[in-house]
C-alpha cells in the first residue's frame, strides 16, 4: 500500500461496516438498538438450538407477556415505584449532606489529605458488606435499605466534591477576593461552579452504585422494589418475570441517567470545556 | 474613573517576608523598604527566586509578611480587597463566564447598577480589542484574547492600585508587544498606580515611569531608575527602540540585572532577560 493509499483509508470513516443499502443501525438513529437485537438474536437462538425447557431459559415474547402481566395489573408500577422512591430520597439525601461534606472536606488541605485514604477504604468497603449490619441494627426494613443505598451513594459525592473544589486554581478565588468579594461570594460564584463537573461525576457514580445496591438489598431485606421482585418470582420459578424484571431495572436505569443526569453534565461541560481537558 | 488621589499609594516599610520549612526558615525577600506616589507606573525586575511575586503577594493581601508592614492610602493592609486589583500571570479568568461576565464580575460584586456596568464593560471591551467576542467563553479565545480579558476585568473594577505578575510572560512575542501597548495608554489615560514584575528589562522601561531592580535572593531593591514620559498618553515600540534615551535606560537597567546573574554563577538558570524584546 502506498502512503497515499494508507492516508486515505484512514480518512474514510470505519464506524460503519454494517450498512445495508440505505439503511443503518449502525450509524442511524436508532443504532443503539443494534446491540439489544443482536443479544436477544442470541438468547432466542439458544433457547431453539438447545431446546432449552422453559424452566430453564424462556423465549423472549414469553419475557414481554409476563412483562404486559406485571403492568396491567399495577404490579411492576407498584415495585418499581419503590425503588424509585428509594433512589430518589437516597440522591437527594446525598447531595444535601455529600455535596457541603465534600467542601469541608476540600477547602481544607489538611482535612483532605488526612481523609483521602479513609474516604477510599469506604469506597472499597461496598454498600451490601454493611447489609448484615444494617439488619442486625435496622430489621427487614426500609431504613435498612435507605442506609445501604445512601452509603454507597454518599461516599462517591463526597469524594468527587472534594476533588471538585481541591482541583479549582487558587488564583480564581484570590482574584475575586481582589474583586471586592465575600467569602460566601467566593463559595457561590468560584467553588460552586467550578466544582459542580466533579458533583455530577461523583452523583452519577454514585447513582449507578446506589442502584445496584438498591436491587441486591432489596432481594435480602424483601420489603418491595425491583429486587424484591425478581427474588420473590425466583420461588417459583418463574424465569420470564425475573428476566422482565431485570429489563426494567436496566431501563429504569438507563431512563434517569440518559434523561436527567447525561444533560446536566454534557450542559456544563460543553459550555466551560477546560474544566474537563 | 475616580479621579486619582495625591500623594503616597503604596508604602512598603522594613518589609521582610521569611517562610517557614523543613529545612529551617528561608529568607523569600531581604529587607524592602518601597514607596510608590499614586498614579506612578513602577515595574520590578530582578532574577528568578529573588522574592518579586512574595512582595507582590504581601501588597495584594495574600500574604501576611514576618516583618514590617504595609500601607495602602496611609492604611495597614490586612488582607485583599477592591481598591487594589490584581491581573495573575495564571490567566486566573473563570472558565465558566463569558468575556462579558467576567469583565463585568468587579462591578456586579459592587452591585453597581445595570446600566454602568454595561457601559463601562463595553468600552473596556472596545479598549482591548475584545469587540465581537462579549459572549465568547475563556476556552474558545486565544492566549493573548485571556489575558485581555484579565487585564480588562481588574480595571473594571476600578481600582486604585493594579498588581500584575508577569501578566503577559505567556502569550507569543508578537501579541505581547501589542498587549504592551494597549497596557500603557490604558493606565496613562486611567492614571492608574500599577505595580508590574516581569523578567523582560525591555518590557520594564517600557512600561514603566520608574523601574526597580532586585537583587538576588533574598532580595532588596537596588536601584530605582526614572523613566521620563515622552508622549503622555501612551508608548509605542517603534518609537521607544529608535529613542536613544530610552536606549540608554534599557542598556542601564540590564547591567544592572546582569550583574546579578554573573555575580552568582551557581544561580545562573535560564532567566528571559529578552534583550532585544
Amino acid at each position: 500500500m502506498t502512503m497515499a493509499q494508507a492516508s486515505h483509508a484512514r480518512a474514510v470513516p470505519m464506524h460503519d461496516p454494517f450498512r445495508i443499502g440505505g439503511f443503518s443501525l449502525v450509524a442511524g438513529k436508532f443504532s443503539f438498538l443494534l446491540p439489544f437485537v443482536v443479544l436477544v438474536a442470541i438468547w432466542w437462538t439458544i433457547k431453539i438450538a438447545f431446546d432449552l425447557d422453559d424452566r430453564v431459559l424462556v423465549a423472549p415474547p414469553d419475557v414481554l407477556g409476563a412483562l404486559w402481566t406485571l403492568f396491567s395489573r399495577g404490579i411492576l408500577a407498584d415495585y418499581a415505584a419503590t425503588s424509585l422512591y428509594a433512589i430518589a430520597v437516597a440522591i437527594i439525601f446525598s447531595a444535601c449532606v455529600g455535596v457541603p461534606l465534600g467542601f469541608a472536606v476540600g477547602a481544607n488541605k489538611y482535612v483532605a489529605r488526612s481523609l483521602d485514604l479513609f474516604l477510599r477504604f469506604f469506597q472499597g468497603v461496598s454498600g451490601i458488606s454493611w447489609l448484615p449490619l444494617a439488619i442486625i441494627w435496622f430489621g427487614f426494613s426500609d431504613t435498612t435499605i435507605l442506609v445501604i443505598v445512601v452509603y454507597t451513594l454518599v461516599v462517591p459525592v463526597i469524594f468527587n466534591t472534594m476533588v471538585g473544589v481541591r482541583a479549582i486554581p487558587r488564583e480564581y478565588a484570590l482574584s475575586l477576593q481582589t474583586l471586592g468579594a465575600s467569602r460566601l461570594r467566593v463559595v457561590r460564584d468560584v467553588y460552586l461552579p467550578g466544582a459542580l463537573p466533579s458533583i455530577l461525576v461523583g452523583l452519577r457514580l454514585g447513582m449507578g452504585y446506589g442502584w445496584r445496591a438498591l436491587i441486591a438489598a432489596e432481594m435480602l431485606v424483601r420489603q418491595g422494589g425491583l429486587g424484591d421482585l425478581i427474588f420473590g418470582a425466583r420461588t417459583f420459578g418463574q424465569i420470564d418475570r425475573i428476566i422482565g424484571g431485570m429489563i426494567v431495572i436496566g431501563v429504569l436505569y438507563i431512563i434517569v441517567d440518559r434523561l436527567i443526569v447525561q444533560p446536566i453534565e454534557s450542559l456544563t461541560f460543553e459550555r466551560w470545556g477546560v474544566l474537563r481537558k | 474613573m475616580t479621579p486619582t488621589v495625591q500623594g503616597d499609594k503604596i508604602v512598603v516599610e522594613n518589609f521582610q517576608h521569611i517562610f517557614d520549612s523543613a529545612d529551617g526558615p528561608i529568607e523569600a525577600t531581604g529587607r524592602v523598604d518601597l514607596t510608590i506616589p499614586a498614579g506612578q507606573f513602577v515595574t520590578l525586575v530582578g532574577p528568578s527566586g529573588c522574592g518579586k511575586t512574595t512582595l507582590l503577594k504581601a501588597i495584594a493581601g495574600f500574604i501576611d509578611p514576618t516583618h514590617g508592614r504595609i500601607l495602602c492610602d496611609g492604611a495597614p493592609v490586612t488582607g485583599p480587597g477592591r481598591d487594589r486589583g490584581v491581573v495573575f500571570q495564571e490567566l486566573a479568568i473563570l472558565p465558566w463566564r463569558t468575556v462579558r461576565r467576567n469583565i463585568a464580575h468587579g462591578l456586579e460584586i459592587a452591585r453597581a447598577p445595570r446600566q454602568e456596568i454595561d457601559a463601562t464593560v463595553k468600552r473596556l471591551i472596545e479598549l482591548t480589542g475584545l469587540v465581537g467576542f462579549e459572549d465568547r467563553y475563556p476556552h474558545e479565545l486565544s492566549g493573548g484574547m485571556k489575558q485581555r480579558v484579565a487585564v480588562a476585568r481588574t480595571w473594571a473594577a476600578d481600582p486604585d492600585v493594579i498588581l500584575m505578575d508577569e501578566p503577559f510572560a505567556a502569550v507569543d512575542a508578537m501579541t505581547r508587544l501589542t498587549l504592551q501597548e494597549e497596557l500603557a495608554s490604558l493606565s496613562y489615560q486611567t492614571k492608574k498606580t500599577v505595580f508590574f514584575i516581569t523578567h523582560s528589562v525591555d518590557e520594564a522601561v517600557f512600561l514603566a515611569d520608574r523601574v526597580l531592580v532586585m537583587s538576588r535572593r533574598p532580595g532588596t531593591i537596588k536601584a530605582s531608575i526614572e523613566v521620563p514620559r515622552r508622549t503622555p498618553g501612551g508608548r509605542d515600540w517603534e518609537s521607544f527602540t529608535t529613542d536613544t534615551d530610552m536606549q540608554a535606560i534599557v542598556e542601564k537597567v540590564l547591567r544592572l540585572v546582569r550583574e546579578e546573574k554573573t555575580a552568582h554563577k551557581k544561580d545562573s538558570a535560564p532567566v528571559a532577560l529578552e534583550a532585544a524584546g
